[in-house]
């Protein structure tokens, strides 16, 4: 089926110009219309606007014959209007949330071997800034949405679709303002997040469909080592810049504890049943006792593993001197943190101070959204985990297991930090669901020429499709 | 001497004796010429040297200089350099007084006065310059105006050049003009006034020194290339590990301790004039075997230090892109300052093995243009000569008037000055000047730099004398 999906997107007019073609490829055409058209709308938040990719899907939606009533573009700026859509149910059970964003990351065209902001297919891969994150998910539940209407099919409960700005950038956050100014446009029993999990493969064979229950917390930290410089004609043994360099070689050796929580428990023990080789035996050892070393350490080996099992801090910036013949006058480092759920970022914060045992190193908080500075860091843990709903999980496994397989569904925890953060404190459990599967080693998101296999895409179409029926269809 | 010169100064319209009137129009000059200097911005950024130039060259013209004894001349618009000719006898051959006119940017937030005026507080004249150098530049005018004055007939021709880009390294006025007017400039031997030739303490003398060697200047740029990715799924091999791993093996590094014939003769005078557990240090140092034990304690003093060892320190720093991504680069710039005797590339390989990881490029840093290398030049820092007795012995006569119980040594900078052109050149080059500085408030390119008023005062007479004695030998 697949096969068929490349082939009709190479050659997408001529074959499905016959009126032979069935719903499906119609709305795999949609679908990719609809792909190339937000891809090619520039949702950066240096010169984009999220506002007109929102305007563009409400065309596409009152065309296809959504009501304007159940079609809103609303936010707080020109150019941040986030997209709402509901498709109503018998209203037997509460609505479900649908939750993407439309902003994507800056994309020099420098560094890219292609435009950008051009849908480039090539050698079985789309590449463009969002194929991964996330106008293939926003694409995709737009045409299934409208799928639907045209089926007729009528859910057991309103399916609401909200595509958001600020994800990316940090301002004017969508799913924040929605909650905060038009909770009732959004409200419901559960949120469905598709910016996160999805489907790993290993060179392009599936090994897991994820769904994220959990996410961990994003902190930034500065560290900073401020000296009187001078010239380097009379160098003092005191560089800040040594000072600064100790630190992160602290840091560098430093290991945050093994943990494991519900989810993250759930998710290695499915591992170590659906694998019966020597790695079977380490996730057994490691779900016996996180601690014991040998085995966490051989689990941990594979980042993504380490990332579920620890909390990570990785210094990403660095800035110091003013001149290449004076000493720095100051010296500073960032450093950002992936924190396990149960810690606060004041917590980590703490460690750090410990860590790098240096009192002349000073350890700030940095705010996300806006930059701002703070001596300490906000207690608040990170989002706690959410119950997994039968209702989530059960038709995610049955949809699954047709479309992958022999390939385990894992309950998971995101390493990343997503809007979830905001459905999840307003109440809303969330949970991270996506069918678009890409190699473990082929994660592009926010880096140069992101791609994605163009059989994941329509093989990720079928899946929401079936999965929201499958979701909203009382047995 | 020094305290009624202050005094002119501070209350410089005072009604004053027969005698003391050549001393008060020299001072009052040399102070008109200084606060001109001041003035006028010569940056880089937005300064012209030029304009300093041209003021220089007026007063010289007003002052009864020959037109054609006064060039203002240099390679663009902002950055002329003044090359001014006292006639002499023709006797010997001419002596050539280098200084330059720019100076680095001062912004003024930094400053508690505006760096370019001169404001006169507590005893101190604070301005950009104060220290480096318009403060010379201004004494080594107004001192040929007042010689000129004078009738004074040296047996050598004096000249004076007073460059630009000297701070910035673009355009530099000494090379330019070894390269392009020799025939102005050319001259037995060279006085460079870029420097600090007094040290004291709490005000109280200590040394005098003429430099007759200079550390070799050098840049390098540290550079570690990694893929970079998300921090979500981090990669251990951080591209600011590597780099944090390698300079913290760089601070443990200490380059080896050497003497050569300039330093040895320092340290030898050095150890004479102290006494204690010093004294002892300093003569374990020049015995065949030097104490390891003395060496770390006399390398504790930052100034001891930069005299025995290259050093190198860390100065700048460069990472990352967005605070969410791992690394692509990082980067760190490490300055050196070398011994005489060994190159920049010799200095390079040396950092790469101390840093002892693949990972880290360490390229040269042209300084002039920021352009960048795989290899640094093999040039050798200049080696150190002893000291020209007609250098050096009128300096030991007038500091004992002017310095009494300091210490008339002969040294090697630690810093670096034009004096690498000149020499270059085969011009034997020595640094001398008379001002007079703590050595705790040396705050030259910082913010706030300033000079006591009595060194300014005491500098001018101090020229004067000195300059007479030179160019007139007995």
């Amino acid at each position: 089926m697949t096969a068929r999906f490349v082939g009709l997107a190479l050659a997408a007019v001529s074959s499905l110009a016959g009126a032979a073609a069935s719903v499906p490829e119609n709305n795999e055409r949609l679908a990719f219309d609809i792909f190339k058209q937000l891809i090619e709308i520039n949702t950066t938040d240096s010169v984009g606007s999220v506002s007109q990719a929102s305007e563009a899907l409400r065309q596409r939606l009152l065309k296809a014959g959504f009501e304007s009533k159940d079609v809103a573009v609303v936010g707080p700026s020109e150019r941040k209007k986030n997209l709402v859509v509901r498709l109503h149910g018998t209203g037997l059970k509460r609505p479900v949330l649908i939750l993407g964003h439309l902003d994507v990351v800056e994309a020099p065209r420098a560094d890219w071997t292609t435009d950008p902001f051009e849908l480039v297919e090539k050698d079985g891969y789309f590449y463009g800034r969002g194929t991964q994150d996330l106008k293939s998910g926003d694409a995709i539940a737009v045409a299934s949405l409208i799928r639907l209407l045209q089926e007729g099919f009528k859910p057991d409960r309103d399916v609401i679709l909200a595509l958001t700005a600020g994800q990316e950038s940090f301002k004017d956050n969508g799913t924040k303002w929605l909650i905060e100014q038009r909770r009732d446009l959004i409200d419901a029993e559960f949120v469905l997040n598709m910016d996160g999990a999805g489907v790993l493969a290993d060179h392009g064979r599936p090994t897991t469909v994820r769904v994220d229950a959990a996410e961990k917390l994003y902190a930034d930290f500065r560290l900073t080592v401020v000296k009187p410089g001078g010239t380097t004609a009379l160098p003092v043994s005191d560089n800040a810049i040594y000072h600064l360099a100790q630190g992160l070689a602290r840091l560098e050796h430093y290991r945050f504890p093994a943990e494991l929580n519900v989810v993250t428990r759930a998710y290695f023990s499915r591992l170590a049943e659906s694998d019966d080789g020597p790695k079977s035996a380490d996730l057994r050892g490691l779900l016996a006792d996180p601690s014991d070393s040998t085995a966490t350490v051989r689990i941990s080996r594979d980042a993504i593993n380490d990332a579920l099992l620890h909390t990570i801090c990785a210094p990403t910036r660095l800035e110091a001197g003013h001149a290449n013949n004076a000493l720095p006058q100051m010296a500073s480092a960032m450093v950002n943190c992936r924190i396990l759920p149960g810690h606060s970022a004041e917590e980590i914060r703490t460690t750090l101070v410990d860590v790098l045992s240096d009192s002349q190193i000073e350890v700030a908080y940095v705010r996300e959204f806006d930059g701002r500075v703070f001596a300490r860091a906000p207690d608040e843990v990170a989002m706690a985990v959410a119950p997994l709903r039968p209702d989530v999980v059960r038709p995610l496994e049955r949809v699954a297991a047709a479309l992958w397989p022999a390939v385990p569904v894992i309950p998971g925890m995101s390493i990343g930090e997503s809007d979830a953060v905001w459905t999840a404190a307003a109440g809303m459990p969330t949970y991270a669901v996506s069918g678009l599967a890409i190699d473990r080693d082929d994660i592009r998101s926010h880096g140069r020429d992101e791609r994605l296999p163009v059989a994941s895409f329509y093989k990720g179409l079928e899946f929401f499709y079936q999965y929201i029926r499958a979701l909203t269809t009382s047995p | 001497m020094t305290v009624k010169i202050a005094a002119l100064i501070l209350s410089s319209f005072l009604i004053l004796g027969e005698t003391a009137h050549a001393l008060d129009d020299h001072a009052s000059a040399a102070y008109d010429i200084f606060k001109q200097l001041i003035e006028i911005n010569t940056t880089d950024s937005v300064g012209s040297v030029s304009k300093a130039s041209e003021a220089l060259a007026q007063r010289l013209l007003k002052a009864g200089f020959p037109a054609k004894d006064i060039l203002v001349l240099g390679p663009s618009e902002r950055k002329k350099n003044l090359v001014v000719r006292f006639h002499g006898s023709g006797q010997r051959r001419p002596v050539l007084f280098i200084g330059h006119l720019d100076v680095v940017e001062a912004p003024r937030v930094d400053w508690a006065t505006d760096p370019f005026q001169l404001v006169e507080k507590d005893g101190y004249f604070y301005g950009r310059g104060t220290l480096d150098m318009k403060s010379s530049d201004a004494i080594a005018v107004a001192t040929l105006i007042r010689l000129r004055n004078e009738g004074f007939k040296p047996h050598r021709d004096i000249i004076l050049a007073l460059t630009s880009g000297e701070e910035s390294f673009k355009d530099n006025g000494v090379k330019w003009l070894v390269e392009h007017h020799r025939d102005l400039i050319d001259a037995e031997f060279v006085i460079n006034m870029d420097g600090i030739g007094v040290l004291t303490d709490h005000g109280r003398p200590v040394t005098v020194r003429v430099d007759a060697a200079e550390k070799l200047y050098a840049d390098f740029r540290l550079m570690v290339i990694n893929p970079g990715g998300t921090t979500a799924l981090p990669a251990r091999d951080n591209a600011i590990y590597r780099l944090s791993a390698g300079l913290t093996r760089l601070e443990q590094y200490r380059f080896p301790f050497e003497l050569n014939a300039v330093t040895r003769a320092y340290l030898t005078q050095l150890a004479e004039a102290a006494d204690g557990p010093r004294r002892a240090d300093l003569l374990a140092l020049l015995a065949d075997s030097p104490d390891a034990a003395a060496l770390d304690r006399v390398s504790r003093d930052p100034l001891d230090n930069a005299t025995l060892h290259t050093v190198c320190s860390a100065t700048r720093l460069e990472a990352g892109h967005a605070n969410n991504a791992l690394p692509q680069i990082a980067s760190a710039m490490v300055n050196c300052r070398i011994l005489p005797g060994h190159s920049a590339e010799e200095v390079r390989k040396t950092l790469l093995d101390v840093f002892h990881d693949p990972n880290i490029q360490v390229s040269y840093v042209r300084e002039f243009d920021g352009q960048m290398f795989d290899r640094a030049p093999d040039a050798v820092a200049l080696p150190a000569g002893a000291p020209r007795p007609d250098v050096i012995g009128p300096l030991k006569t007038i500091a004992r008037t002017f310095w009494p119980g300091a210490l008339v040594i002969a040294g090697m900078s630690v810093g670096e000055s034009d004096a690498v052109w000149t020499a270059s050149a085969g011009m034997p080059t020595f640094m001398v000047s008379g001002l007079a500085v703590d050595r705790d408030d040396v705050r030259v390119h910082g913010r706030d730099e300033r000079l006591r008023v009595s060194s300014f005062n005491q500098g001018i007479e101090f020229f004067y004398q000195y300059l007479k004695a030179i160019a007139i030998e007995p």
